[in-house]
Formats: C-alpha cells, sequence, structure tokens
C-alpha cells in the first residue's frame, strides 16, 4: 500500500437528522481527523438500500430536502471533509449534467457514488463529469468477476497517489444484499476479496454494507482498507445519540 | 454493457440496465439462460406444451356482437387471456420464466405483484414446477385484492407484505429488487411486466407475443382482414406489447390505455405519456411520473394492476414514436366500460382490461370500424370493488 489508510469513511443523509445539523456534523467529522465523508442525496426508491438509509431518505425528503438545497448548504461551510457525494441516478439527471457541474465546482465535493449507473449506460453524462474533475466512484460487488473487475477499474480509472482519497478509491460491497440488513458481514470472506483486489490494483479500497461494530471496522483496516460505517451512524444519528460518541470507539479515540 | 441483445429501444433509446453492480452478473447470466433457452427445440417444447395443456393455450378470440352495436362498431373481437389458467395473461411470462429459473438451476424464485395477478401465475408456475416461490405485495393491493392473496398462499407461496409509500406495486418492486440482491446466487427473479433493467423487459414481451400472435391468427381466420384497431390496457406493458407487438408491421391502429384515475394533477392518475416525463425507474430509462427533484410522483387508479408510475420502455419508446396511441380512461370510465361488457356479453373483466372496454367509446366516430381488443384478465379479483362502487347503481 503506497498509500495511508483513511481510518474510517462515514455516510451522513443530508436532511436527517436535519439539513441545519449538517454542518455541525461536517465539521465534527473533520475534527475528528477523518479527511473524508460520504454525503447521501435522499431518493424516493433507494432499491439499493436498506428499510434504516430508505426510513432516513423519506424523513429527509419530507423534510423538503432537495439537492439545491444540499448544495447551499455545503457550500457555506468553512471546515468541512472531502464529500463523496452518494446519489441515485435520477435526481442527477434530473439536474442535467450542466447543472449538476455548476453546482459542483462550488462544492467540497470530490467525486461521486452513483450506485445505480454502470460505467457503460450514460457515457457522456459520465464523461461530462469527469471532465469537469469528478470521478465516479467504481463499485464491486462479490458478483463481480475477476475480469470485469479489471474493466470497471478500468472505465473509472484511478488519478493516482497524487489526488486525494475520494478520487482515488474502490467501493467494495463487502456482501450480497442491500445496506444495512442482516447483522454483521462475516469477514473472512471479505478479507479473501480484498486481498485479491489489492493484487490487481493499488488504489485505495473502501468496504461497506453490514459494518458497524467496532471490531469488524478494525478488522477491515487490518485488510489495509477503509471501512464504510452507514445505516449504523444515520440511526444513531436519528435517535439522538452523538455523532463524536458513535464514531470516536470507531477508529480506537 | 456486454449484452448480446440490445438493451435499448427506438430513437429515445429507453431502457437500459440502469442496475446495481451486485445485479450485473445475474442479469448477464439471465440474458445469456434466455437466448440458449430461444436456441433449445427441447425448452421451447416444453414451454409449448405446458402452454396448452396447463395454461389452455391457444385462448379464444371471441366475437362480441352486442357490445359491438352498442358503441356503433362494425365487429369486435375478445382476446381472452381472462380465460388463461389463474385468470390472466400473467401466466405466460410466469411460466416462461419459471421454466427459465429450473434450467438455471434456481431453486427459489421471487416475484413483485400489484393486482396480484403476476404473483398468483408465478406462484402457480412455481407450484408445477417444484420451485419455493416469495412474493412481495404492497399492503394497499394486499387490501384491495385479497382474494389473490389467498390464492398465492394455497399455492404454497410466502407473500411478504410491503408497508413502505402508498403500499403498491412501485414499492412492491423495490422489496423484489432488495431480496434478489441479497439471494441472487440461489434465487431468480420473475418480474412480472416488461420493465426494470435489461433483459427483463425483453423477456416478459418475449413470452408474452404469444397473445398477439394467436390473436392476429385467429381474426385473419374468422373474418379474413386485420381489424382497423388494434387496443390494450397498459400498466407497465407486458399485455400491452404483448398483443401489439405483432401487428406492429400491420396497417392497424395500436392504441393504448393508460390508467386516468381520479384528477388531472400528478398523484391522482397513472397516465405517463400525459404526466411523466424521461427518467431512470426500477433499473431501466423510461417515461416516469416524477416531481422537479427526480423523486418518483405517488399514483392513484382503481386498478392496482395499472397504479404504477412508469410505462415500460419499449411501449415508451413506440408511443413517443407515434407507433402506438396511447389514451387514458378514468376510473369511472373503466367501472362503466365493466359493466357494459357484463351486460352485452356476459363477462366480468378486471378493472385493468375495463380500461382498454373504456378506450372502445367514441371510436365509431373517429371512423373505425372493426376492432380486437386484449381482455387481460377475469374481473373475480375485483369484486369487492366492483360491490363497493357498482352495487349502489342497482
Amino acid at each position: 500500500m503506497n498509500t495511508t489508510i483513511v481510518p474510517i469513511l462515514p455516510f451522513l443523509m443530508s436532511g436527517d437528522p436535519s439539513l441545519e445539523a449538517l454542518p455541525d456534523h461536517l465539521a465534527e467529522v473533520a475534527s475528528l481527523g477523518i479527511g473524508t465523508v460520504e454525503l447521501g442525496v435522499p431518493h424516493s426508491d433507494p432499491i439499493a438500500d436498506g428499510p434504516v438509509l430508505q426510513a432516513a431518505a423519506h424523513r429527509a425528503i419530507g423534510r423538503g430536502t432537495t439537492l439545491v438545497k444540499i448544495f447551499d448548504k455545503i457550500n457555506t461551510i468553512k471546515n468541512i471533509p472531502d464529500v463523496v457525494l452518494f446519489s441515485y441516478f435520477n435526481p442527477l439527471l434530473r439536474m442535467g449534467a450542466e447543472g449538476l457541474l455548476q453546482h459542483l465546482r462550488e462544492s467540497p465535493v470530490k467525486a461521486l457514488l452513483v450506485v445505480d449507473l454502470p460505467d457503460s449506460e450514460e457515457p457522456d453524462f459520465e464523461a461530462a463529469l469527469r471532465e469537469g474533475g469528478y470521478p465516479l466512484v467504481p463499485l464491486l460487488a462479490p458478483t463481480t468477476t475477476g475480469s470485469r473487475v479489471r474493466r470497471l477499474l478500468e472505465a473509472r480509472p484511478d488519478p493516482g497517489p497524487g489526488a486525494c482519497f475520494a478520487r482515488r478509491f474502490a467501493y467494495v460491497v463487502a456482501r450480497l444484499g442491500v445496506t444495512g440488513t442482516g447483522g454483521e458481514t462475516p469477514l473472512a470472506p471479505v478479507a479473501r476479496r480484498v486481498a485479491a483486489l489489492q493484487g490487481i490494483t493499488g488504489r485505495p479500497l473502501a468496504v461497506g454494507f453490514g459494518l458497524s461494530d467496532p471490531g469488524a471496522l478494525e478488522a477491515v483496516r487490518a485488510m489495509g482498507a477503509t471501512p464504510v460505517v452507514g445505516s449504523a451512524l444515520v440511526q444513531a444519528l436519528h435517535e439522538g445519540q452523538g455523532l463524536g460518541t458513535f464514531l470516536r470507539p470507531r477508529i480506537g479515540q | 454493457m456486454p449484452f448480446e441483445l440490445p438493451t435499448r429501444f427506438g430513437t429515445p433509446g429507453l431502457g437500459g440496465c440502469y442496475a446495481p453492480e451486485t445485479l450485473l452478473q445475474p442479469l448477464l447470466d439471465l440474458e445469456a439462460a434466455y437466448l440458449s433457452a430461444l436456441g433449445d427445440a427441447v425448452f421451447q417444447a416444453e414451454l409449448r406444451r405446458e402452454l396448452k395443456d396447463f395454461v389452455g393455450r391457444p385462448t379464444p378470440l371471441t366475437p362480441a356482437p352486442r357490445l359491438a352495436q352498442a358503441l356503433g362498431l362494425d365487429s369486435l373481437w375478445l382476446k381472452r387471456e381472462d380465460l388463461a389458467h389463474t385468470g390472466a395473461h400473467k401466466i405466460n411470462n410466469a411460466l416462461g420464466q419459471a421454466l427459465l429459473a429450473r434450467r438455471m438451476g434456481k431453486g427459489e424464485v421471487i416475484a413483485e405483484t400489484g393486482a396480484g395477478q403476476h404473483g398468483v401465475a408465478t406462484a402457480s408456475a412455481c407450484a408445477r414446477l417444484g420451485l419455493r416461490c416469495t412474493v412481495y405485495m404492497g399492503i394497499t393491493d394486499m387490501a384491495r385484492q385479497a382474494p389473490n392473496v389467498s390464492r398465492m398462499r394455497f399455492f404454497g407461496a410466502e407473500v411478504v407484505p410491503v408497508e413502505s409509500g402508498q403500499g403498491t406495486l412501485k414499492e412492491a418492486v423495490n422489496e423484489a429488487l432488495r431480496a434478489w440482491a441479497a439471494r441472487c446466487d440461489s434465487a431468480h427473479y420473475i418480474l412480472g411486466s416488461a420493465l426494470g433493467p435489461h433483459p427483463f423487459p425483453t423477456i416478459v414481451r418475449g413470452f408474452q407475443r404469444v397473445i398477439g400472435e394467436e390473436a392476429r391468427a385467429q381474426v385473419l381466420e374468422q373474418s379474413g382482414v386485420l381489424p382497423d384497431l388494434v387496443i390494450a390496457c397498459a400498466g407497465g406493458g407486458s399485455n400491452g406489447l404483448g398483443l401489439l407487438l405483432p401487428f406492429l408491421e400491420d396497417p392497424c391502429r395500436l392504441l393504448a390505455v393508460e390508467a386516468g384515475g381520479h384528477g388531472e394533477a400528478l398523484g391522482e392518475h397513472a397516465a405517463r405519456l400525459f404526466g411523466g416525463e424521461v427518467g431512470v425507474l426500477h433499473g431501466c430509462k423510461t417515461l416516469v411520473l416524477q416531481d422537479a427533484q427526480g423523486w418518483t410522483a405517488e399514483t392513484a387508479s382503481i386498478s392496482a394492476g395499472l397504479d404504477y408510475p412508469a410505462l415500460g420502455p419499449e411501449l415508451a419508446a413506440l408511443a413517443l414514436e407515434g407507433r402506438v396511441e396511447v389514451r387514458r380512461a378514468s376510473d369511472q370510465e373503466a367501472l362503466e366500460g365493466a359493466l357494459e361488457l357484463c351486460r352485452a356479453e356476459g363477462i366480468l373483466p378486471a378493472l385493468e382490461s375495463s380500461h382498454a372496454l373504456a378506450g372502445l367509446r367514441g371510436l365509431a366516430r373517429e371512423g373505425v370500424g372493426s376492432v380486437l381488443l386484449g381482455l387481460s384478465g377475469r374481473g373475480d379479483k375485483d369484486l369487492a370493488t366492483f360491490q363497493s362502487r357498482l352495487d349502489q347503481s342497482f
């Protein structure tokens, strides 16, 4: 590994518990020494997410959270980690590549993770973003075959060690299914896949889906990868727990 | 995408495969299995045999002279998918895909259902082939289509209630896609409409084309000429495409009827050609009822099977190209259409098919003489709705 491992990649749902709370949450993430955050755009039909993130998205929509309001909010913040904007494709399509790029240029967003956009489906849209400096994060699932892994990593290439983590990493989907369901993910198969992927690529890897227990997160770090914590964090914030209280034990603080 | 078949439809380029990465390989595997089954004489022979001996195909083409006369038409034929086993056209695709599931070595089938017709058909096909079956169904639809919930359970299927959102077909598809992502190593997902990520729209319409192929041969045999117009209702589009596609190169007008619901505003209907815009939902790009944020709009229809915010991509492409006309019928017009068929011909249609019947009104004034109508399903499942809405008129 030629990069220092980013200790954790937290996922926050914009607009839940509230859009007003987002600046404080992002500042707190930064003050914990976490350099990158995944920020979710709520969607009506989040087919890759489990009940926790779907409920959070619906609450956020109910509070009037929109993509434009998310940009307005995060563009005013000074002390902010790099943002990976997580979204389903339709809200981005609705805004259009040009409008999206205008908002992105003012923002702390470094890359986008579009969970329902395979690399070849919208080549013009994706090229416009990439040429504007906003690469799409490649996703690697348990069902992704070896030859497909190589193709996906080529289609969404690593800009190299000079670039920030957000623009470099590939997202390893730890298991079949959707986010935040089915208890803790068994780690042995994940370790084998991560090791195999590290033999294929030198780019940083983030591992998510079904990881929340501090021990599991530490185990992912021991694999030389960055654990993603999403549903458990979103649920904790929804239940009124402090972001620092939740994250500190999960980064060994 | 390394698919072999075209993934897009028409000049608008609708369709595609907007699926999470986890499902990409299962979708590639499904396309490969479908293509190999298409070329396999043994598979095709078993499909034909089951369609005949189990489903009861060919379904009849019934002349409806009294209804034709009442509507000012010269002639009207009904393609009787209501007489197919389990009471609707859905069995054609459910059986075909269940055979495909067995061929792929999958022991479990996942399905979504709106009106329950696809769920019942899938449960039935799975029972016949010895496959485990889990059906996801919105709680609103479970309440309004209760008889179908019982039928699925009698056939041994597990019916999983989906409580999110409006509790209708859209939410059922969400849950079925999630379940498939979790169990794609052991389960096949039988999508019931010509929707979803490639190759589903192509596979579903492939198994449903039999409706139009039979109807075209039957009408030529009975009357010697093609009808002036062919009409079907359109929810996702499996019945509409299945009937209309074999007439695409013929000089017939082709008409699909959407659910006009109870009003014009977004949320009061499921008329995608009138209120929808191109977007991505459930893995395909098509006409979607959505708001300014790209979030899927709510829908309304008296018919659970048409109560869906997106039109199948192929039908949407044909509509945008002007090759298929799309109209809408309101809840009330559909009920009136159903009652007219009951009175004139002694047939109780499904609420879905009743929208096509409502679309017959006024055709005579447009100079249409002969019509072939897809009677996609029977109305027994809708008795409770008919009773609550029509009993006061007796």
